[in-house]
């Protein structure tokens, strides 16, 4: 890294920041800066760009966590500026954003009108869309209403050397050239960076309603059995191991099942009543309803995922079947008994994603066990990339694992991207 | 025999490879009004063979145009430069399904219909269903990201595509996956046309069929208060499965052909479909049809049965095809434009029908803003010819001015690659091109489609060596 990098930037609508507030993998950039407008931003890309600095794209740093640290780490450009709505014409169920803006205010903003994006990320007060969305996030509600890939209608992006590309609009159905839009989504900020999204919303569903069972190891296959014979399908369903602060409203030592139903009072009611037979058949004594501000019980889950405990966790997601979730699970678990270390784990119903949290028992445990853990690890899961956790307990393990199949087709785009290797350098796939 | 010809039919056998002429007059059009006759075409029966396929064809330096059952509306699959037509008329099998986990892998040459069909009695469904579901495959549908009545509440393609197998210009096999590690070069591939690889298998996305199913058909004096009816439906938070409007020049000839009951006294219908819980259908067609009465509706009627509901549909999805009993020809336009602009649109179309006398009959996703303009003309006459082109453009003008864009399902394909440029930039389309660059830097995988051939535009459709 270079002490005072070759950049001029005085003459831009921007705000210097603290660069320590841009830590990532423990190291911290040169400079930080928050530009003031998306002509600023492309600027600076420029420049950076010529002067071949490394530069990483901030928004609320929520989910910097995924990802390995920047190889070259000159810049960073926090988009905390850019927060504007740009469009929003309720009554086309559509809206445009700034990249920057955080998930709780675009919430908000649509509440206003009865309507919302199901992004369902963590700590939405923080997280940005634009950060949401470079991240690849995928929330728990992803079976039921999509990812950011299915309600993402719109992109502008400004690529390393500072073009200005968009793509997509602001209609529902679009076949007007390539969906480069798509591309930029989990793409960690390596290909542009998000300046604006348009997405598509849907109506808030009238009635939301949570329901928590305490599962015990006993009674969970016949449960869940019935719980995927129900005829009106929760749109999230969960087991969650560990992350009590999520359920306030239930203390047991078991595994909890989470499940959230949204519909119209009538759906909900009958919902409600179909699942407490079914897990009653199954031998479940209690299932604990909340009723009150289920948006906030909804969101304490959401803030598990990546809820890491200072050197002592750290954080692994997985994909697959919904019908293998179960078994993929239970070996991850044998594998975490081998390490005599804590598992907590959420086990998404729906969608097969699991989510892994490993706890050792005391600081700094992790450095001797960490790389052979995450080997053993991705010989159970594949894909299995680092969610969360401490620099320090990570170090030394690639945060994605086995490179794709089409790692070659990926580096190319990379390149003719960003073809200096600006923009988020290293911190990508096969070290994109 | 050109080389190519040759060639493919030392590797694959005459049974595999078409080349006389009067065989290859079969591959040169689609449902475009242009046409472009190939130098050969090849019915491989697995990816294998379709490698080998681009392979010869990319050593022999011809282009290679993937064609499905040949129903796209804008030439995405006439070979406008000759080369290898790949037709995937004998890929056209389910190769796994998996009911558990809602999944299955089908090859490209399906016919989208077929799918639903045979997976109808797990309980299960393939959601997106263009109007040419009946003869339309997969893979075309994946080409095009193609849409449909439902994808108002479904999504189109895009949404349901979990992973697909393509061969590359190096005629090598890959699969992409939406939940692999990296970029979503699935959905990169998704709508492009043919211009990034040859799709050989899909992964496709299915859903639990809705346990109730209601379909109601409201009579309007006009296109614009039925458009202002969607609009006010969106706007109040409501999202039926279809919302579909048919003006009364379509409905005529809908009814004349297909006597599904529509009613064909009123300047417009509107075909609403909601589906669901059984709970919730009273609540929503009755919420619907109180929209629908405050902004003019004159009639209200649900369809009694499942009969009844399949024959409302099968009348509005044969539109097009019906309109052939009234119409010399016609001209069918694809659009799309914010839900709120419908209203104003419909009255550009009328005036732009007007200046250019020109008939316009009007079927439509309202719900999605996806407008299809039918222009009706005689081909033998030269004025009209040249008017419906004119007056297709005006249009097209018009949805981008409001907010909008050039093609909602359709495609770009060859018909509208000059006005790509209505949309985007030169950045923009170079960013496109940057795409491209890593898929198909030869331009060999259908070329001339979607991009403008202009000169500033050139480094996309060109090889860069050419540009």
């Amino acid at each position: 890294m270079i002490d005072t990098p070759p950049l001029r930037f005085e003459d831009l609508a921007l705000d210097r920041q603290r660069v320590d507030e841009f830590g990532l993998g423990g190291r911290t950039p040169a400079i930080a800066v928050a530009p003031h407008d998306t002509r600023a931003l492309i600027a600076l890309q420029q420049r950076a760009n010529e002067a071949g600095l490394g530069v990483v794209v901030f928004g609320g740093a929520t989910l910097q966590s995924i990802g390995n640290a920047p190889t070259r780490y000159d810049l960073a450009i926090s988009l905390a500026r850019l927060t504007r709505v740009l469009d929003y014409e309720p009554r086309d169920l559509t809206i445009a954003v700034e990249a920057g803006i955080t998930l709780a205010t675009l919430a908000g903003r649509l509440a206003e009108h009865g309507q919302f994006v199901p992004l369902d990320a963590p700590r939405a007060a923080t997280a940005t869309v634009g950060g949401t969305l470079a991240a690849g996030w995928r929330g728990p509600r992803r079976t039921t209403y999509g990812t950011a890939r299915d309600f993402v209608i719109g992109t502008e992006a400004i690529l390393a050397d500072g073009t200005h590309a968009h793509a997509g609009g602001m209609v529902v159905k679009n076949v007007t050239g390539y969906d480069v839009g798509k591309l930029y989504l989990g793409s960690l900020g390596t290909l542009g960076t998000l300046v604006r999204v348009n997405f598509k919303c849907l109506p808030l569903p009238p009635v939301r309603r949570i329901a928590i069972a305490p599962l015990a190891d006993e009674h969970r296959d016949r449960a869940l059995a019935h719980l995927a014979s129900l005829a009106i399908e929760p749109t999230c369903a969960l087991l969650m191991r560990g992350f009590d602060a999520a359920t306030p409203d239930v203390k047991s030592d078991d595994p909890r099942l989470v499940v959230l139903f949204e519909g119209s009072d009538a759906v909900v009611e009958r919902a409600t009543r179909d699942l407490r037979s079914a897990l009653g058949a199954a031998g479940v004594a209690s299932t604990t309803i909340v009723d009150r501000n289920p948006e906030h019980a909804f969101a304490r889950v959401l803030d598990a995922y990546t809820d890491t405990l200072v050197g002592r966790s750290i954080t692994f997601r997985s994909t697959g079947l919904p019908s293998t979730v179960l078994e993929r699970f239970e070996r991850v678990d044998r594998l975490a008994r081998d390490f005599v270390l804590r598992l907590d784990a959420i086990v998404d119903l729906r969608s097969g994603d699991l989510t892994l949290r490993f706890l050792a028992p005391k600081k700094n445990a992790f450095t001797q066990i960490a790389a052979t853990l995450a080997s053993d690890l991705r010989t159970i899961l594949d894909p299995c990339t680092i969610l969360a956790g401490d620099p320090a307990a990570r170090s030394g393990i690639d945060a994605w694992g086995t490179e794709p199949a089409s790692i070659g087709t990926m580096r190319s785009l990379k390149t003719r991207f960003d073809e200096r290797a600006t923009l988020a350098p290293g911190r990508f796939v096969g070290g994109i | 025999m050109p080389e190519l010809a040759a060639r493919l039919l030392a590797a694959l056998g005459p049974e595999a490879v078409r080349s006389a002429p009067e065989d290859l007059a079969a591959y040169a059009y689609d449902a475009y009004s242009e046409d472009g006759m190939p130098l050969a075409a090849v019915i491989p029966r697995d990816a294998r063979e379709t490698a080998i396929a681009v392979r010869i064809a990319r050593e022999c330096g011809e282009p290679v145009v993937p064609r499905g059952a040949g129903t796209g509306l804008c030439g995405g699959a006439i070979p406008a430069r000759g080369g290898l037509v790949i037709s995937f008329a004998r890929m056209n099998r389910i190769l796994e399904l998996d009911v558990r986990n809602r999944r299955a892998r089908v090859q490209p040459g399906l016919i989208n219909l077929d799918l639903s069909r045979a997976i109808a009695r797990h309980g299960i469904f393939y959601a997106p269903d263009p109007s040419s579901q009946k003869i339309s495959t997969i893979g075309g549908n994946v080409g095009t990201n193609a849409g449909g009545p439902h994808c108002l509440s479904y999504g189109t393609t895009t949404n349901h595509v979990l992973a697909i197998e393509y061969v590359d210009d190096a005629g090598e096999v890959h699969t992409t996956s939406i939940d692999d590690v990296g970029y979503d070069l699935t959905g990169a591939l998704v709508g492009s046309e043919g211009t990034l690889g040859v799709i050989t298998a899909v992964d496709v996305r299915l859903m639990k069929l809705p346990e109730a199913v209601r379909v109601c058909v409201a009579a309007f004096p006009d296109v614009e208060s039925a458009s202002e009816a969607v609009s006010a439906i969106i706007g109040a938070g409501i999202v039926p499965t279809a919302l579909e409007i048919m003006d009364k020049l379509i409905v005529s000839a809908v009814e004349a052909h297909y006597h599904a009951g529509y009613p064909t006294d009123s300047g417009a219908v509107l075909l609403v479909e909601v589906a669901g819980a059984v709970d919730d259908m009273d609540a929503n067609e009755a919420a619907i049809a109180k929209i629908a009465k405050s902004h003019g509706a004159v009639s209200w009627r649900a369809a009694r049965d499942a009969a009844e509901r399949d024959a409302l549909w099968a009348s509005r999805k044969g539109a097009a095809g019906a309109m052939g009993r009234i119409a010399p020809n016609y001209y069918i336009q694809d659009a799309c434009v914010p839900r709120t602009k419908l209203p104003q649109v419909m009255n550009a179309i009328d005036a732009i029908s007007a200046e250019y006398q020109i008939p316009v009959g009007n079927v439509f996703h309202a719900g999605d803003g996806n407008l299809h303009p039918l222009l009706i003309f005689d081909r033998r006459d030269k004025r009209q010819v040249g008017a419906v082109v004119e007056a297709g453009t005006a249009i097209l003008k018009t949805c981008v001015e409001m907010g909008g864009t050039i093609s909602g399902e359709h495609g770009i394909g060859y018909e509208k690659r000059e006005t790509l440029s209505m949309v985007f930039s030169t950045d923009d389309l170079a960013t496109m091109g940057r795409v491209r660059d890593v898929f198909d830097p030869a331009r060999l995988f259908n070329p001339d489609k979607i991009f403008p051939s202009g000169a500033v535009c050139g480094e996309v459709a060109q090889p860069p060596s050419a540009a």
